[in-house]
């Protein structure tokens, strides 16, 4: 019985401990969502209107006219959706091929994908620069896309690993039944890899539409700009004239739909089963 | 003399191997071709352009030697970013410190478990620009949050929090922490699920008091995760560069390049000073470093990662 008090009051202080970690972690994005409706007379003041007064809704009709907020939108869309088509295309077959088929220098060329992964990307960003410009890509969202669409190289990985942990014998009927090798990956194996692709697709087209650094190298002209571009620019203009609340709206509408995904995805993020393969 | 009829099978059976082997070759042709075109050759390029005088604003560029790499050795900037990085990398153990308490709260039946866990993974996915955008406003000198609650409640004058060379540092890295502690404490939540219930049980039939058993146990299970993430999340710190570019007023690297790091300064060696070659040399350097670091990382390993039997 007194263990069991013992442990209800270490319960409490666990409780009221996460708690505080939460407020902490969400403080910021509120304020970014009561800033984004107030007048920008009232950003400042302290202690800070939660609610403001008067709720200026406006701040999300006047982003769209005043940002263009709606052709970075459009153009992180094609950049994301592009990637992750073709690029779970490319990245799941290749996936399957390591994983189940047969052919001399497997290991090895498996090994040489792997490098990839060790690599910071920063170390040859200048030389792939210097490509995309001399084939005259540059302010185009080309350089943004072309690389992925030969896939993610974590995500072949863990697909993989995936594969090689799903029965062999479907190989094997696969073939009974007479299909070819694409039709073995097409209609049986990805069928059974559902929940290792949606959670490395939603972690893709999380850092797809997140990608910044890209974005800022390559794209000069307004119209390019992703969404990312868009609110740091708006962010670099406006401070100087310190209009907040807008910066804020832009801000609240650029990560509304990665944060929507994420709640909607969430399992795949808090529970352990996605984490197989990485696994000490 | 081998029998016609097995002959033929083996033939057959040849023919399949190659017909599979051709396909295999056909669908792994994308990464193959991925590490060709995006790796193999860049790379191949940086190690030739960081003997050169590359600038963007020059087309015809010259063979120098080693110049490049003795000049960034004289560079204040370059040992500064070296200097800045390494120390934006102590914010990994600071924050897989406090994932672990997380994690062990996580694995507690309290309520509201799983909303905790979304909440603290947030930060982490949503976009670093809009992040950045908001903490530059929380930290401002005059009118941020920050420094107007030390203001009201302490009646003290915060710094300039992101102009100040002492300060700017320690905000990136808070930054990091606060971004970073919902995946870290994911990892290890999946690490405590998977220690074997048999061993606290075997642990309290010996009378071993709850913090033995954390010493004894938990700790050296969680040690596997910890290394994995010590290796990742440090290279992944090495690389920070949008908070730098973010935070600092016009993306300057703050002042007396107090925030600079590394990835920021081949940035703005290549990008802003146009300087191709002399950022492909530094970019090299960097490249070794890294790589360097995680096979060091990889020999320690053996001293304190508790393998299991």
């Amino acid at each position: 019985m007194n263990s069991k008090i013992k442990k209800t009051i270490i319960d409490i202080v666990v409780f009221i401990l996460l708690s505080l970690g939460a407020v902490t972690m969400l403080f910021p994005f509120l304020w970014m969502v009561s800033t984004s409706l107030k007048h920008p007379n009232n950003v400042h003041m302290f202690p800070p209107q939660w609610i403001p007064n008067p709720v200026i809704w406006r701040n999300y009709i006047d982003i769209w006219t005043i940002a263009p907020l709606l052709s970075g939108i459009k153009n992180s869309a094609i950049v994301t959706f592009a990637t992750l088509f073709i690029g779970t295309f490319s990245t799941s077959i290749s996936a399957f091929a390591f994983a189940k088929m047969r052919f001399p220098h497997k290991q090895k060329l498996f090994q040489l994908i792997l490098i990839m992964i060790m690599i910071p990307p920063v170390s040859i960003i200048i030389p792939q620069f210097i490509g995309f410009s001399r084939l005259g890509l540059t302010n185009s969202l080309w350089p943004l896309i072309l690389p992925g669409l030969f896939g993610n190289v974590s995500m072949l990985f863990f697909l993989r690993q995936y594969m090689i942990g799903l029965s062999s014998e479907l190989m094997d009927s696969g073939k009974i039944d007479g299909c070819n090798y694409f039709e073995i990956y097409a209609r049986i194996f990805m069928p059974n890899c559902k929940p290792a692709l949606a959670a490395n697709i939603i972690m893709w087209f999380m850092g797809l539409w997140n990608e910044f650094f890209g974005s800022l190298i390559y794209l000069n002209s307004p119209k390019k700009h992703t969404i990312q571009l868009v609110i740091s620019t708006l962010n670099s203009y406006y401070a100087s004239q310190t209009n907040f609340p807008i910066i804020m709206a832009s801000s609240v509408v650029a990560i509304m739909p990665v944060l929507i995904v994420f709640i909607a995805f969430q399992k795949y993020f808090t529970e352990s089963f996605a984490l197989t393969g990485i696994k000490g | 003399m081998v029998p016609k009829r097995e002959e033929l099978t083996l033939k057959k059976r040849h023919s399949l191997d190659r017909k599979e082997a051709l396909w295999a070759y056909i669908f792994i042709s994308p990464p193959i071709l991925q590490f060709l075109i995006f790796f193999a050759v860049p790379l191949g390029f940086a190690v030739y352009a960081s003997f050169t005088d590359w600038n963007i604003l020059n087309p015809t560029q010259h063979f120098i030697g080693l110049d490049n790499f003795k000049e960034m050795f004289t560079q204040e900037k370059f040992w500064k970013s070296f200097a800045n990085t390494g120390m934006l990398v102590f914010a990994v153990p600071i924050y897989m410190f406090i994932s672990v308490l997380v994690a062990l709260g996580y694995n507690r039946k309290i309520p509201l478990n799983n909303a905790f866990r979304v909440i603290y993974y947030l930060p982490f996915v949503s976009s670093l620009v809009a992040l950045t955008v908001m903490w530059r406003w929380l930290f401002n000198s005059q009118f941020g949050i920050v420094n107007n609650f030390l203001r009201a409640v302490f009646n003290i004058e915060g710094p300039d929090w992101l102009l100040d060379p002492k300060w700017i540092k320690p905000v990136i890295m808070l930054m990091i922490i606060w971004k970073m502690i919902g995946v870290s404490s994911i990892y290890y939540l999946a690490a405590l699920q998977n220690i074997p219930k048999t061993y606290y049980e075997a642990a309290v039939i010996d009378g071993a008091s709850g913090v033995k058993q954390f010493r004894y146990i938990t700790l050296p299970m969680l040690t596997p995760i910890s290394f994995y993430q010590l290796v990742v999340f440090s290279i992944g710190t090495l690389q920070t560069l949008i908070e730098v570019y973010m935070l600092t007023e016009g993306g300057l690297g703050g002042r007396n390049y107090s925030a600079g790091t590394v990835a920021f300064y081949i940035f703005d060696s290549g990008f802003r000073n146009y300087r191709m070659g002399y950022a492909c040399g530094v970019s090299l350097v960097f490249l070794i470093l890294v790589m360097a670091i995680t096979l060091i990382q990889f020999k320690l390993s053996d001293k304190w990662v508790f393998e299991g039997n």
